[in-house]
This record gives structure tokens, C-alpha cells and sequence, in this order.
């Protein structure tokens, strides 16, 4: 071997060393196998008390197949909208309606519980196609009976409107979320017939959450988050990996990033007082045995100035929360170190992150969205950032079919 | 030994050239949710007086953030494309300036947010801190640099921030994230997207040759004698979206928003805007970028539609004016509420050359009720999904110092 080839030789080895496998990360702009929808959210019967004017809210999802084959999705709303222990009342946005210390023996005590459930359905796309859907109605197939408000999926063999070589939306139904108001998640699994997983990195979503009332209109979307499978890896079963060893998909990100205006912070064009939430869900979750385990998460912010502060809170299953309220100041928002009156600067950088905790059976990451309230005006929703992966992965547990 | 060396060099030799094969195309990772070196920030608008066709006053806050624990530099450059008559939509007959001003270098410390209005720019000076009792603390913070205000009241544009080294060299450090609120001053609503960046290839180890001449994909040629410095620009642009209701308010429409009609704030309108920038840019000679662009529609029957129009350095199209023959995304034509678009530029530009990277963000405004004068207008802004890679390289060519 001659003294050029042996220098080829250890270049090649170089690069088979540092050359890393295809970057598979999760997304929120490229089209994936496995949507997460973070945050949806109904409350058209008003129930749930409001900032006045009441508002009625309903969420909008568009899911779309960029192949050119139809796609299966094997979809699953997580219901994590809490209700009053005693009364089973939902007490979404008023924690506090489950107090009764008035009269402590015809009204127990009773305090709000966060609680996790799951239905499932299935949903299919052909080629190209967009369809969407009202998180409050679900949909059905199209007939003339149906409301013309409402979307409904237009190709069924029931009503002989059929795409192109006959495709169709047949053998799909979703259903409207189970109970009003109701906050929770959607995730979303390409499929094949048998709905067994497959490797098809072709499906996205955008997401529209409409607060409205007589003249007022307040819209917000955000992109669905998607995590690509990995070809070549799918063993077919019902435990998605993702990330680390054995992976199937990418893996989760080991860090959120938001950038932020801290809560209490006056919009420099409005002059408005702004406010964030913050919803995260975990990357892990178990349909088969609604196992819900906690994660601690911890929150690194960083304020104009460099300096830095930090918090952490439990989340199991769901967390949709006032930023301020991270760290339960009291009694108003401007103790919380997420307050501009604590950082002195309107805005700042938070990095978020679910603490491993080593165990074998699911993991810690997290996926969120964050959307700001302008106090008297509208909202904007923004999706986060992600930096990083973890060694050890992630599952998503199917229900055994 | 010599045998062994003999045997491992010609492995070597045949792995570096399989790697070598396998790694020349860069990645389309233009991505709207990691850190990148060059943030895009396709949509910018300022009018404090609402002289503009949408004719509402209107702002925009940059917001950026180093979310590395290193100094971070960036070069920033606004592009206004305001029409010789603003009042007016840009036209043959009303032609866009295209005027470049940049600043920088903007200087981060590790972790660091910061923002401005694009209205007053930042300035070096010493704010008052954010406190329970300071609420006016606009600016508080580090002072990332001397940020101008936008050149004009109206502007219309984009922003793009290139990380650079303390001397103004191009690095590709993927340090920087950012986001852009859209603020409309009359009622306080807002829409968000996050920055679009590019990311820079082979961190830290080059191959960025750090001259003005940013590489964005593609092979050696004369202006990229290394090659691709950054990821390429996407082949394709996706959008799923409302169909487009025609302008007689008199007359009915079936593309309304289904949330706004549910929830009894009918009836609706949705007017979609998509902005489209060139990914090449020519700061140096100031000579602006036209683009073909095709658009490739699938309505929710799988029935496809076709049309184009031309970009030249910045493109806003309210999508029923997109097209020679226009009223193509209108739902009298489509057919259904909701469509998929699939956006792209030929691999040649119009005189041969080898340009037409595109990206962009959509935002959506939701009328209600559609036949009032003064309707409740809620906005929200939505990134594109990018799909695929361009093969031909997209240039940054930078002023020089």
C-alpha cells in the first residue's frame, strides 16, 4: 500500500469515525410518522369560567399526506382535563371552584384533579390530501345532510365520491373530544391496514385555536410536532422507540428553548401587560396500560442581563400553565422569578428540561408549544425550540390490537 | 504489521470514498425550531399610521437569543420593499424598492435574549430596570449593538441576521434563534413565527472559508471554491390552508372558519397572505433576486390545480391574487375548504443561472362577521413545512467591510 493510499486509508477511517448516522430529529416543519399535538382545547358551552367577555374556544386540526399513496393514522386524544374530586365537575380554568370549606359536612373537600385518559381512532388519508377537523364535533363522512359549517371527510364509498383510482376516507372516523370543556393532546402514528407502525415520514399538521364572542375574534396556530422515523429500524410491534439504543424514531429533544417576554412585561407596541403559557406533554407515553408516570422538570431562564435563574415542577401526563405560576408564587405574579419585576427585563431566554430518571421503561423528554396573551387584546402561539438528544430513549406503548 | 497497515489502508480507502459519495449533498436542514448561523426572518411590517392596503397600524418585535454559553456576533441586514406608493399593492406600475440597510455586529453573551421593535430599533443607553413599580422598562438589558429603527414609515420586509466571528467573518456556529411578533396597535392582536434559519455545516471545523460569499448548498463552483457552507435551501415549500372566499361580501361563501361559524361569531372570512423571500441575496452589487415560482394545489378531493407567479426579492400575496389568471385558490374553483400547496422554484432561474431557493410563513386573518364593514379580525402566523433539498447552491453575498 502505497503512502498516499495508507493517508486515504486513515482519512476514510476518520470519517467512518466522525460521520454520524442521519440526523433524525424531532421537527415542527417537516412532515413526520408521528404527530403531537400538544395543546387542544374546547369550551364552546362556556362552561369553564373565562376572562370577561366570556369567550367560547374550539381547536381547528388540519393533518395533511404529502406521499402520493394513501396513509392510515392510528390517533389518540389524551384527556387531561381535571374535575372536582367530589362533584367530578370539570374545574379547568378555576382550581379553586373545588374548595368547600364552608360547610365541610354537606360539601367535602375537595380539590381539583388533573386526570388521564385516552380514546383512540383511526383516520384515513389519501394521496395528497388535507382534511380537517373540529376538536368539539370530530367528523364524519361527508353526506347531504351534513352541516356545511362543520368539515366532514369528503371521500367514502357510502356517498360514491372517491379520489383518484378510487381512494377514499373510508374505514375513518374521529370523534369529537370526549367531554366540553376539555384540554388535552392529540398524538397521531402513521399505519399500515392492520395498524401496525410503519416508516412513513409524510404527515404534518397545523393547529387553529379560536377564541371568540360578539366582536371579538382572537386566533392562534402553531404547527404540530413531528418525530421522523428511522428506515430501517421499525420491528413492527406496539413499543415505539424513540431515540437511543434500538431506536425506531428520533429521539425526543434533551432540551426545550423558549424565548419569552417574562409575565407582567408591557408589550412595547401596545403597551399591554403580556403573559405566556407554557403546555408540555411528555415524549413517553403508555396506551396500552395508561401507566402515567412523573417527571421532574427543571427550568433554566435567562434574562437580558445574562443572569440566570431556576426553577423545577412535577408534571405527569400534562402540564398547561401561566408561566408565572411555575414556581407558585404568591400571592400575585410579581414574585415569580418568571415576573419582569423579579428578571428587570422584558424578556427572557427559559431552557427547559425533564430530568432522567434511569428508568428502562420510559423515558423524560418533553415536547410543548407556548402562546402569549396580550390583556385586552389577542394571543399569539409559538412553537419551541429543541436542542439536543438523550442517550436513552423514549417509548410510545400501543394498545394491543 | 506492514500487512495489517496494507489491508486497513485499503478499507480506509474504500470507506472514504463511500463516505465521500455519500456525504457531498448538504442537508436541506433550513429549520425553524434549532439554532442556526443565518436567521431569516421573512416577514417585517411597520406603519404607524395604517396607510397600508390591510390599513391597520401595525409593528413588529425581533427577538433573538444566543442559546450558546459563548459570545455570539451577528451582521444583520433589513430589506425594504415598500412601494413607491404604499397606499397601493406592489405592482409594474407600482414597483418595490429594494433598499438594504444592515448593522451590526451585534454582540450576545452566553444565553443572552434580546429584542426591538423594528419601529425605534434599540440604542446603547442605560434603562431602567423592570420592577414591581417600573413598569415603562422598555430596553432593559444588555444592549446587543446600535440597532436602527427600519429606514421608512411604512416598511414592508425581512431581516436576516448571519452569525459572524469578533471581525465580521461568516461562522458557523448555529448559535442564534429568533422569533418575530406582528403586532396590530389598534386592537392589540398578534401573530408569532419563529426565524427561519439555515444551519451551518461542520460547526467549528469550517468548511465556511469565512469570505462574503455564503454558500448555501450545492457543489464547488467559482464563488464556492469549498463548496457548500450551509445546509441548502428546500426543494419545496408546503402549506395547508384555507380556500379563499371571493370579495362580495354580499355574496356567500362556503370557506369559512368552521370554529368561528361554530361558535356563533359567523358568518366568516379567512384571507391567507403567504410571503415569499429568495434565498440567494446580493448585498454587494444590491441587484435583487427574481424567482419563478410554481404552486401545485390538492383540495381535499384529491383533485390538483396549478399556477405561478414571480418573486422578485420579497413577494406578499393574499393567495386569490397569486396566478395569471388569479382566483385559482378561491373556493368557486377548488372546490373544497382546504387545500395542500406545494411551492417550488425551478433549478434555474430565468436567465439560466442556477438560483431559486425560496422560504417563507403564511399568516391567516379571520373576519367575522364577513359582511360588516369593520370586522373582528384575528390573525395568526404559521411557518412552512419544507420538504427535499435543492441541488444548485443559494449565495449570500455580503458587502465588503
Amino acid at each position: 500500500m502505497s503512502r498516499t493510499g495508507r493517508c486515504i486509508g486513515a482519512l476514510g477511517l476518520v470519517l467512518c469515525a466522525t460521520s454520524v448516522a442521519a440526523r433524525g430529529d424531532v421537527v415542527s416543519d417537516q412532515a413526520a410518522a408521528i404527530l403531537v399535538v400538544p395543546k387542544i382545547v374546547v369550551d364552546v358551552t362556556n362552561a369553564a369560567p373565562q376572562i370577561a367577555p366570556p369567550h367560547r374556544i374550539d381547536t381547528l386540526i388540519r393533518v395533511s399526506n404529502t406521499l402520493n399513496a394513501p396513509i392510515r393514522l392510528y390517533c389518540f386524544y389524551v384527556n387531561a382535563t381535571p374535575h372536582c374530586t367530589s362533584t367530578a365537575e370539570p374545574c379547568v380554568s378555576n382550581p379553586d371552584m373545588c374548595s368547600c370549606l364552608t360547610d365541610p359536612v354537606t360539601c367535602p373537600r375537595s380539590f381539583c384533579k388533573t386526570e388521564w385518559n385516552e380514546i383512540d381512532f383511526r383516520i384515513q388519508l389519501t394521496a395528497q390530501q388535507p382534511i380537517a377537523w373540529l376538536a368539539s364535533q370530530g367528523a364524519s363522512f361527508c353526506s347531504p345532510s351534513s352541516d356545511p359549517d362543520v368539515p366532514c371527510l369528503p371521500l367514502s364509498s357510502d356517498s360514491g365520491v372517491l379520489g383518484p383510482g378510487g381512494q377514499s376516507n373510508d374505514e375513518s372516523l374521529i370523534p369529537p373530544v370526549p367531554e366540553d370543556p376539555f384540554i388535552g393532546e392529540l398524538k397521531c402514528i402513521a399505519v399500515d391496514r392492520n395498524t401496525i407502525p410503519i416508516e412513513t415520514n409524510n404527515l404534518k399538521a397545523e393547529v387553529e385555536i379560536v377564541r371568540s364572542s360578539s366582536g371579538f375574534v382572537d386566533v392562534e396556530g402553531y404547527n404540530a410536532i413531528g418525530i421522523p422515523a428511522i428506515p430501517g429500524t421499525n420491528n413492527q410491534d406496539n413499543v415505539l422507540v424513540l431515540g437511543g439504543p434500538s431506536a425506531e424514531y428520533s429521539p425526543c429533544p434533551n432540551l426545550l428553548i423558549m424565548d419569552h417576554f417574562f409575565d407582567g412585561a408591557l408589550d412595547p407596541v401596545s403597551n399591554k401587560t403580556v403573559t405566556t403559557d407554557l403546555t408540555l406533554v411528555p415524549c413517553s407515553e403508555d396506551f396500552a396500560t395508561q401507566v402515567t408516570p412523573t417527571s421532574t422538570v427543571q427550568f433554566l431562564i435567562f434574562n437580558e442581563f445574562e443572569q440566570r435563574l431556576s426553577t423545577s415542577r412535577s408534571l405527569t401526563c400534562f402540564q398547561e400553565i401561566r408561566i408565572s405560576d411555575i414556581d407558585n408564587a404568591r400571592p400575585g405574579i410579581e414574585r415569580s422569578i418568571f415576573s419582569a419585576a423579579v428578571q428587570g427585563t422584558l424578556t427572557g431566554q427559559t431552557r427547559i428540561r425533564g430530568v432522567a430518571d434511569g428508568s428502562r421503561t420510559h423515558g423524560n423528554t418533553l415536547l410543548g408549544v407556548a402562546e402569549e396573551f396580550r390583556d385586552g387584546g389577542g394571543s399569539a402561539a409559538v412553537n419551541l425550540h429543541f436542542d439536543g438528544s438523550r442517550p436513552q430513549s423514549d417509548f410510545i406503548y400501543l394498545p394491543g390490537n | 504489521m506492514g500487512r495489517a497497515s496494507g489491508v486497513i489502508g485499503r478499507w480506509g480507502v474504500v470507506t472514504s470514498l463511500l463516505l465521500l459519495i455519500a456525504t457531498l449533498p448538504a442537508r436541506a436542514d433550513v429549520t425553524t425550531d434549532r439554532g442556526s448561523s443565518i436567521l431569516i426572518f421573512p416577514k417585517l411590517l411597520f406603519d404607524s399610521q395604517g396607510i397600508l392596503p390591510n390599513g391597520r397600524p401595525v409593528d413588529t418585535i425581533i427577538q433573538i437569543s444566543n442559546k450558546s454559553n459563548q459570545l455570539v456576533f451577528a451582521h444583520c441586514f433589513y430589506i425594504n420593499t415598500v412601494p413607491a406608493d404604499p397606499t397601493r399593492p406592489a405592482s409594474a406600475t407600482n414597483p418595490s424598492q429594494w433598499t438594504e440597510v444592515d448593522f451590526g455586529l451585534l454582540v450576545l453573551t452566553k444565553q443572552q435574549p434580546t429584542y426591538w421593535q423594528i419601529s425605534s430599533g434599540r440604542r446603547i443607553e442605560p434603562d431602567p430596570l423592570c420592577s414591581r413599580t417600573v413598569r415603562d422598562c422598555n430596553n432593559a438589558g444588555f444592549d446587543p449593538g446600535a440597532v436602527p429603527p427600519v429606514n421608512s414609515d411604512p416598511f414592508v420586509g425581512e431581516l436576516r441576521c448571519i452569525e459572524t466571528d469578533s471581525t465580521g467573518a461568516p461562522l458557523n456556529g448555529n448559535h442564534l434563534k429568533g422569533e418575530a411578533t406582528i403586532v396590530t396597535k389598534d386592537d392589540n392582536d398578534a401573530s408569532k413565527y419563529n426565524a427561519i434559519g439555515v444551519i451551518g455545516l461542520n460547526t467549528d471545523t469550517g468548511p465556511n472559508n469565512g469570505d462574503n460569499t455564503l454558500c448555501l448548498g450545492g457543489g464547488t463552483s467559482e464563488q464556492c471554491p469549498t463548496g457548500a457552507e450551509y445546509n441548502a435551501c428546500p426543494q419545496t415549500l408546503i402549506l395547508t390552508h384555507y380556500a379563499e372566499c371571493n370579495d362580495d361580501p354580499s355574496r356567500s361563501c362556503a370557506a369559512t372558519d368552521p370554529v368561528i361559524e361554530e361558535i356563533g361569531s359567523g358568518p366568516s372570512q379567512v384571507v391567507t397572505e403567504l410571503t415569499l423571500v429568495p434565498c440567494s441575496e446580493d448585498y454587494e452589487q444590491q441587484a435583487p433576486q427574481s424567482v419563478t415560482v410554481q404552486f401545485a394545489i390538492t383540495n381535499e378531493f384529491e383533485q390538483s390545480f396549478s399556477t405561478s407567479t414571480t418573486v422578485t426579492c420579497w413577494g406578499n400575496f393574499r393567495l386569490n391574487t397569486i396566478g395569471p389568471v388569479g382566483r385559482i385558490f378561491e373556493i368557486s374553483t377548488l372546490g373544497s375548504r382546504f387545500a395542500q400547496t406545494r411551492i417550488f422554484a425551478p433549478g434555474t432561474d430565468a436567465s439560466g443561472g442556477a438560483r431559486g431557493g425560496l422560504v417563507g410563513v403564511v399568516e391567516e386573518f379571520h373576519r367575522a362577521p364577513r359582511t360588516s364593514p369593520t370586522p373582528s379580525v384575528g390573525r395568526a402566523a404559521f411557518n412552512l413545512f419544507v420538504e427535499g433539498q435543492r441541488p444548485n447552491a443559494d449565495l449570500i453575498v455580503m458587502p465588503e467591510q
